[in-house]
């Protein structure tokens, strides 16, 4: 039997070896009920609760999974949204996972803190272009260090946390002339505000007069009242000249150098007395964020002189109507607390490059990609078969295509590579050098009986893989230069096109030439 | 082919051979004056696009059919000074328009993006409208890092190329063919018009690895015989190299009716010109070159 004298050559075994590897990484999901835990906020009630949140190197596929709550099954994302908005408050409920029974209870001062998402159906990860998102390319109006940028990256990072988003990569991207970028990406659907909150370089300064008081960051300040109802809020809410005006205030605390600062410059200044008799110093203290100027305090008479170390901020947000102001304010305030834990950035940043990609369009993409990868190989059988007039070179062909596919995608499940619609097209480009090299070994083989300057059967394959070497080798030097330039942004090709050709050459070429040749046989 | 005809073929191209290389230099010539025209004109060896020069890609999602003649008058009117393209993105299994895209310059994205709500008549979200928005003076510096590339894969390829061969004109020719295929595919999309985005030089680099293939068969068949005449040996890289180039093209062909994306469109765009340019110096230009060279060696 062919099959098995096939299946005896140890080309072919390590073939289907990496083959099951591949199958097994990218694991694809048939049933894909219920919704996973991505994230869960620390204190929140989840957590409380006994959740965990994955650790990062999780393969998607095996998050952990909400099956049913209060004993009503969970099989899409609207599901579990419909029945968490329908329990009461002050109300206990329990959340069935294929982990663990968790007893939560609902209440209106905390937030359940739980971020769930449709499972995913394989453990291949979309890269940015295929799921939608936001991708911003920075770069610093200065020459920088790699240092400089390496603690640049760590305060955006912490940046991004701390105001609410965890999906988010930034990664140093270079050029070949030497140009430092910033890239980040943040998946999903994201909000215009992320663009002002990597982009400023959150610079606060508290000043009375031209004298600072304190600034941003940690030094100067020790603790910032976020998500407590009783020190940070929407104070209040007025008319204004294009709509309304409501005004956040939150409470910090000042370090007791910053206290002893705000001593020492009130401790000269006036005190004046305002019509309805209140007594402020004669200067206010001036909040500003990047040089602007956001809002003017008054400082009470009592705190003349003295260290206080408790401070309320408080800034604008507008709308044309209320909710739209409160959303605004409730955004800038979320902000400014996030800068003022955070503190600024060594440096400023200019936006280079923005995308916005919506999930609709990833979404056509990915089945697109599909639908041409299918055309593809078909339209290559077909032509084999029209020129060889034999299924048992078609067959091959169309197994090998199909394996570099699985190959490739196992590759990058495995090694948690984000595919983008660049790195698809290296892969169609891959499968496609691929045919070529086959063409080239089926020409060999088959010349072997027929043609009157026969040499031998292994001198033929000797040569055909001389040939594919020498191509394998030239495609890949004229990758390597991609690697690197353009800001990364064609990493994604190049590496797949490296990557696909060389799994070709040493994986699927050698047992294609196996399987070919027995076939061929009488 | 039976063996008269090819008999024939055979002996009409070992008259000629030397005649046909006139082509492909000829094509050389032509592409060359055709970039020159066109960098005289207007500055620039190739048509680039907002990737390449900055700007805004503006992509909606449609569930409504629109007046797309109408859209592209009033974006002419609405925005003098800026240069655009505006497509319609359909589905190619049902023929339903899906969306339009626009790549503008001079203009800023909220400004667009007030126009196009209003022309519309509809909200543009997060998940109906996606934007690329390029900064100027990144664009420029990503073209000229990407020509950067080009030159530094051509190096690495030619070093690859003269280590294989360790013979000089039979891997300059390699060479040679090469860069003539780009240039020629260079001249061939300018001709066209395609404004090319960094997804088209990604396309230039491939066709490097591509258009060597066939130059590669023939020229490692020629060379590495035993006791086959090298006329033999070319016929068959001949055959062979068509095969593959043929199942490329009909691939790419294919997939280019049934894509809908624009990176991938303008991949398979330039592959596509690029391979046919890729028969021409191959088979007109490499292979005369190296009959020619074998021929010489063996009279020695």
């Amino acid at each position: 039997m062919k099959i098995s004298k096939i299946l005896r050559k140890w080309r072919v075994l390590v073939l289907i070896f990496a083959l099951l590897i591949s199958i097994i990484s990218i694991n694809y999901q048939f049933d894909t009920q219920g919704v996973i835990i991505k994230g869960v906020e620390t204190n929140s009630t989840a957590a409380l609760a006994g959740i965990s949140p994955p650790s990062s190197n999780l393969a998607p596929t095996n998050y952990e999974k909400i099956i049913s709550i209060d004993g009503k099954e969970i099989t899409k994302i609207e599901d579990y949204t419909n029945i968490i908005t329908q329990i009461n408050n002050d109300q206990t409920f329990r959340i069935q996972t294929n982990k663990n029974l968790y007893v939560l209870l609902k209440t209106n001062t905390s937030s359940l803190g739980l971020n769930v998402d449709n499972v995913p159906n394989s453990n291949i990860k979309k890269g940015l272009e295929l799921q939608g998102g936001t991708r911003v390319l920075l770069k610093p109006t200065t020459q920088v260090s790699d240092q400089d940028r390496d603690d640049l990256i760590s305060i955006l990072e912490n940046r991004l946390n701390t105001y609410g988003l965890s999906d988010v990569k930034i990664k140093k991207a270079d050029d070949l002339s030497g140009n430092k970028y910033i890239s980040i990406e943040i998946a999903g659907a994201t909000k215009a505000e992320v663009k002002d909150l990597v982009a400023s370089q959150g610079k606060f300064e508290a000043k009375i007069s031209n004298d600072i008081v304190f600034e941003g960051g940690k030094k100067d300040i020790t603790f910032v009242c976020r998500n407590d109802g009783t020190c940070s809020g929407i104070r209040q809410c007025q008319e204004s000249v294009n709509g309304q005006l409501c005004t956040f205030e939150f409470a910090i605390t000042l370090s007791q150098e910053a206290a002893d600062k705000h001593a020492l410059i009130t401790k000269d200044l006036d005190i004046n007395v305002t019509s309805q008799g209140q007594k402020y110093l004669s200067k206010t203290l001036d909040l500003y964020l990047d040089d602007n100027l956001m809002d003017s305090l008054q400082i009470s008479s009592d705190l003349k002189g003295k260290a206080t170390t408790q401070i309320a901020i408080s800034g604008p947000g507008i709308g044309k109507d209320q909710p739209e102001a409160v959303q605004d304010a409730l955004k800038q305030m979320n902000k400014l607390q996030t800068i003022l834990i955070t503190g600024s950035l060594p440096f400023k940043l200019e936006i280079v490059k923005i995308d916005n990609i919506s999930p609709t369009l990833g979404s056509q993409f990915v089945k697109n990609a599909l639908l041409i990868g299918i055309i593809a190989i078909l339209t290559v059988a077909l032509i084999i078969f029209i020129r060889y007039r034999s299924l048992k070179i078609v067959i091959p062909v169309v197994i090998t295509q199909i394996s570099e596919v699985t190959l490739m995608l196992g590759f990058a499940a495995l090694f948690k590579y984000n595919l983008d619609l660049a790195a698809i097209a290296g892969i169609i480009a891959a499968v496609g050098t691929g045919v070529d090299d086959q063409i080239v070994m089926i020409d060999e083989i088959r010349s072997k009986a027929s043609e009157a300057y026969a040499s031998s059967v292994r001198d033929r394959i000797k040569r055909a893989f001389f040939i594919i070497m020498t191509a394998w080798a030239v495609s890949v030097a004229s990758m390597i230069p991609l690697l690197r330039a353009g800001a990364g942004l064609l990493t994604g090709f190049a590496f797949t096109t490296i990557v696909g050709i060389s799994v070709g050459v040493f994986i699927t070429r050698p047992a294609f030439a196996a399987i070919v040749e027995i076939l061929m046989e009488d | 082919m039976n063996i008269d005809l090819r008999a024939k073929v055979q002996s009409a191209y070992e008259k000629n051979y030397k005649k046909f290389l006139i082509i492909p230099v000829a094509l050389l010539l032509i592409s060359i004056t055709v970039i020159l025209i066109q960098y005289s004109k207007t500055g620039e060896f190739i048509h680039r696009d907002i990737s390449l020069k900055g700007g805004l890609s503006v992509t909606i999602n449609l569930a409504k059919d629109i007046n797309f003649e109408d859209l592209e008058s009033s974006l002419r009117t609405n925005f003098k000074d800026s240069d655009f393209v505006a497509r319609k993105l359909t589905d190619f299994t049902t023929g339903q328009i899906t969306g339009i895209n626009i790549e503008i310059s001079g203009t800023s994205e909220p400004e667009l993006k007030k126009f196009l709500e209003e022309k519309l008549s509809i909200e543009l979200t997060s998940e109906n409208y996606s934007v690329e928005d390029v900064g100027a003076a990144l664009g420029s510096s990503f073209f000229r890092d990407l020509i950067k590339s080009i030159i530094f894969a051509f190096l690495f390829m030619s070093i690859v190329v003269f280590a294989v061969y360790r013979k000089f004109i039979p891997a300059l020719t390699v060479i040679f063919t090469a860069v003539t295929d780009i240039i020629a595919t260079v001249a061939v999309v300018d001709l066209l018009g395609i404004k090319i985005s960094t997804a088209g030089i990604a396309a230039f680099l491939l066709l490097i690895g591509y258009s060597i293939d066939s130059d590669m068969l023939l020229t490692t068949k020629m060379l590495r015989r035993k006791n086959s005449p090298a006329i033999y040996e070319m016929y068959n890289a001949i055959r062979t190299g068509l095969t593959m180039t043929v199942t490329t093209l009909a691939a790419l062909i294919l997939g280019l009716l049934f894509s809908n994306s624009i990176v991938i469109k303008q991949i398979f765009t330039i592959t596509l010109i690029g391979l046919i340019i890729d028969i021409i110096a191959t088979y007109l230009g490499n292979a005369p070159i190296l009959l020619w060279y074998v021929k010489k060696n063996e009279n020695k």
